[in-house]
């Protein structure tokens, strides 16, 4: 019969050993916790009786941002992310290969302004490095870039019913004008704020003493920081053309927040009603009506949170459970996650 | 059986959280990731006086937006704010710790554009749900409004932003609730701050429920703290028109308040500038190439760490030393309790919270 004293006591080693142990050390460590074993780095077990490890996580992070920093490399240079960035790393024992980017229409948006070039570099710029530090995190537990496919824009856009006849501009490129190019980065930014916002509370207490839950709240700033320029910008082109007819962006970024609630499966609840985790940007008619600049739980205000499989839903577009791969992904995830579940 | 002891000690682990973080941890936090908070001394505070020390700085925050969109405090709504998504009833100031302080200074600002002003009604509206949430989670543990400076605070602020060096332009009656433009100017000195807050505090909470409910506070400061940098930026993309600098200013400042607090020395004789964890709108080249091609001319909307991109985070005495002037205005590194510029009482807490 164990007494609690003593679980407590092995609990700490535990820790204690990670938090004791060099970067390298702990690199070998995570590389050697594999999905179904307890290993040495911080597990978790959900409801439905999986265990992952703090790595899988952070793999699951890796993999969102691999997508979102060749989108906009290629929107702010036109060519994606250095090879070095992509490939497994030295010493990389699992199996997930390295894939390919389907480029499609993907190059550097049409007729940038000066400001608008230096938004996107920055942007660009802090993806690349969001996986810069991920891969560092993990060592040789990084994943390495899965397929990853730029030209799933369009079949997005159809799906969500962004047509020609709705935007009155041609149909959805996001590299063909910064406003589109709103649209685009739209599609991702809300959805990593919640991607990080649901995967923090799951870091193991282990993780948490090696700083992984203060660099994923950094992380989720970031990405919130994002979200708030592109809602933002969206807002301010809107209220500066004058009319939701006049500046079409801001009416088909809210036909993609319907298109994200339709494949949130678990919660499928219409964009600003109740429960919803998506707030629909709206057009401000005077100095006293409200924006909806955040996207946020209209009772309390407080930021969305999403699950892992409803974050692969929405990256593959599609609701079906049990979907291991599609849309962004047409190879799946390089993810202990990347079969939707539920 | 092994699976069953693996979730005991997870539960435990987790339970214990806090008590883990007092075994000295930096090691491989240090190593790994530059941005971590060296909050890892051991303590005796709880989750409640982590969510209280977080209701003070949202009083603060949601009196100033209530100020500058409907003229009057988070107590007395009045039809705009109640138009505009406020509740109809005042929100409550009294809590069992401490006795409500008032709020001086602060009116509404005659907003010309309607970008600006929607802006500042909305977050008017957040920030008044987020006081309203933390008194509701807090229960009947929930501090009072401390006393609230939010008129010349102000000018007190600007003038210590003026000493330092590079030396800042903040006209020395500066005034948040004068035009548009300053309001803004007003919001950034709180925003990015709200963010650092809530990152620093996440790791220490213990409770899951409240560190959720952290992670999408903290999210509502950075979509806010994002908004406020954007629109400056759009507004003044060159720097032309002095805000700009403004922000470098107000940035700089914080970044010394927060250096003072975190080393205990009062700034001015050191400089603190070989790692600053503040940084104002101006633009930046990136310190490493954009893919395959080369290093970029950036903007600056999110106040991040350039080495990793990952946002700033604060401990509790960085937080008090900006929010009460600490080293810089009081000429010494950091007073306990914190007294100063916003916060002319000091903030209110239990016995072991934070102040």
């Amino acid at each position: 019969m164990k007494t609690i004293d003593s679980l407590v006591e092995k609990a700490l080693s535990r820790r204690t050993f990670l938090a004791g142990a060099g970067a390298a050390a702990t690199a070998a460590a995570l590389t050697g916790c594999s999905s179904n074993s307890y290993g040495n780095g911080g597990t978790t077990t959900m409801g439905n009786g999986t265990t992952y490890t703090d790595a899988d996580i952070l793999n699951y992070a890796l993999n969102l941002e691999y997508l979102e920093a060749q989108f906009y490399l290629y929107a702010a240079t036109g060519s994606g992310l250095a090879s070095a960035d992509t490939a497994a790393p030295s010493g990389y024992a699992g199996s997930y290969t390295e894939g390919t980017v389907t480029v499609g229409n993907a190059a550097q948006v049409a007729g940038l302004t000066t400001a608008e070039q230096e938004i996107l570099n920055e942007i660009a710029f802090e993806e690349q490095t969001h996986v810069q530090f991920l891969r560092s995190a993990l060592g040789s537990a990084a994943v390495p870039m899965p397929s990853i496919d730029l030209s799933f824009f369009g079949p997005l856009a159809v799906a969500a019913g962004i047509t020609t006849a709705a935007t009155g501009t041609g149909s959805f490129n996001p590299f063909s004008s910064f406003d589109y190019f709103l649209v685009g980065a739209f599609i991702f930014e809300d959805v990593g704020v919640t991607a990080y916002s649901g995967a923090a509370p799951f870091i193991s207490a282990a993780g948490v003493s090696a700083g992984y839950l203060t660099a994923a709240a950094g992380i989720l700033a970031v990405e919130a920081y994002h979200a708030g320029y592109v809602r933002t910008a969206l807002t301010a082109r809107a209220i500066a053309a004058g009319s939701a007819t006049a500046y079409p962006y801001l009416g088909a970024a809210n036909l993609v927040e319907d298109l994200r609630a339709k494949l949130t499966t678990g919660n499928t609840a219409a964009p600003s009603t109740s429960g919803s985790v998506e707030t629909l940007l709206v057009l401000p008619t005077s100095t006293s009506t409200p924006s909806a600049i955040v996207a946020a739980d209209p009772t309390n205000a407080i930021g969305f949170s999403r699950t892992f499989t409803q974050v692969h839903h929405i990256v593959y577009g599609s609701a079906t459970v049990g979907v291991a791969k599609g849309g962004f992904f047409p190879n799946g995830t390089n993810s202990i996650f990347a079969v939707t579940s539920a | 059986m092994a699976n069953q002891e693996t979730q005991l000690l997870d539960e435990i682990i987790t339970t214990s959280r806090r008590k883990m973080m007092t075994f000295g941890a930096a090691s491989l936090a240090g190593l790994m990731m530059a941005a971590s908070t060296k909050e890892a001394k051991a303590a005796s505070y709880s989750d409640s006086d982590i969510l209280n020390f977080a209701l003070n700085l949202e009083y603060l925050e949601a009196n100033y937006y209530y100020l500058a969109a409907f003229g009057t405090t988070i107590d007395k709504p009045n039809a705009a704010s109640i138009a505009a998504g406020g509740p109809s009833a005042g929100i409550p100031i009294t809590g069992s710790v401490g006795t409500a302080g008032t709020v001086s200074g602060g009116s509404k600002v005659p907003f010309a554009t309607i970008t600006v002003g929607s802006y500042a009604t909305e977050t008017a509206i957040e920030e008044g749900k987020h006081v309203l949430f933390l008194q509701g989670a807090l229960g009947s543990g929930a501090v009072a409004q401390p006393a609230i400076n939010l008129g010349t605070s102000w000018q007190t602020l600007a003038a210590a932003a003026n000493t330092l060096t590079p030396a800042g332009a903040i006209p020395p009656s500066f005034s948040p609730y004068a035009n548009d433009d300053t309001f803004l100017v007003g919001a950034y000195v709180f925003e990015d701050v709200g963010v650092t807050a809530y990152h620093g505090a996440a790791s220490l909470l213990t409770s899951s429920s409240n560190l959720t409910a952290a992670a999408g506070i903290l999210a509502v400061e950075a979509y806010h703290a994002g908004l406020v940098r954007t629109t400056i930026n759009a507004l003044d993309p060159t720097g032309a028109l002095g805000l700009v600098g403004y922000t470098t200013s107000i940035s700089n400042l914080r970044n010394a308040l927060s250096q003072a607090g975190l080393l205990g020395a009062a700034p001015g004789a050191t400089s603190y500038d070989a790692n600053p964890d503040d940084y104002g709108l101006a633009t930046f080249t990136t310190p490493t190439a954009l893919g395959a091609g080369s290093t970029a001319t950036s903007t600056r909307i999110v106040d991040s760490n350039p080495t990793d991109a990952i946002a700033f985070g604060r401990n509790t005495t960085q937080v008090l030393n900006i929010v009460t002037g600490g080293g810089a205005v009081n000429g010494t590194a950091a007073v306990s309790p914190a007294v100063g510029v916003f916060f002319p009482a000091g903030l209110n807490a239990g016995p072991n919270g934070f102040k």
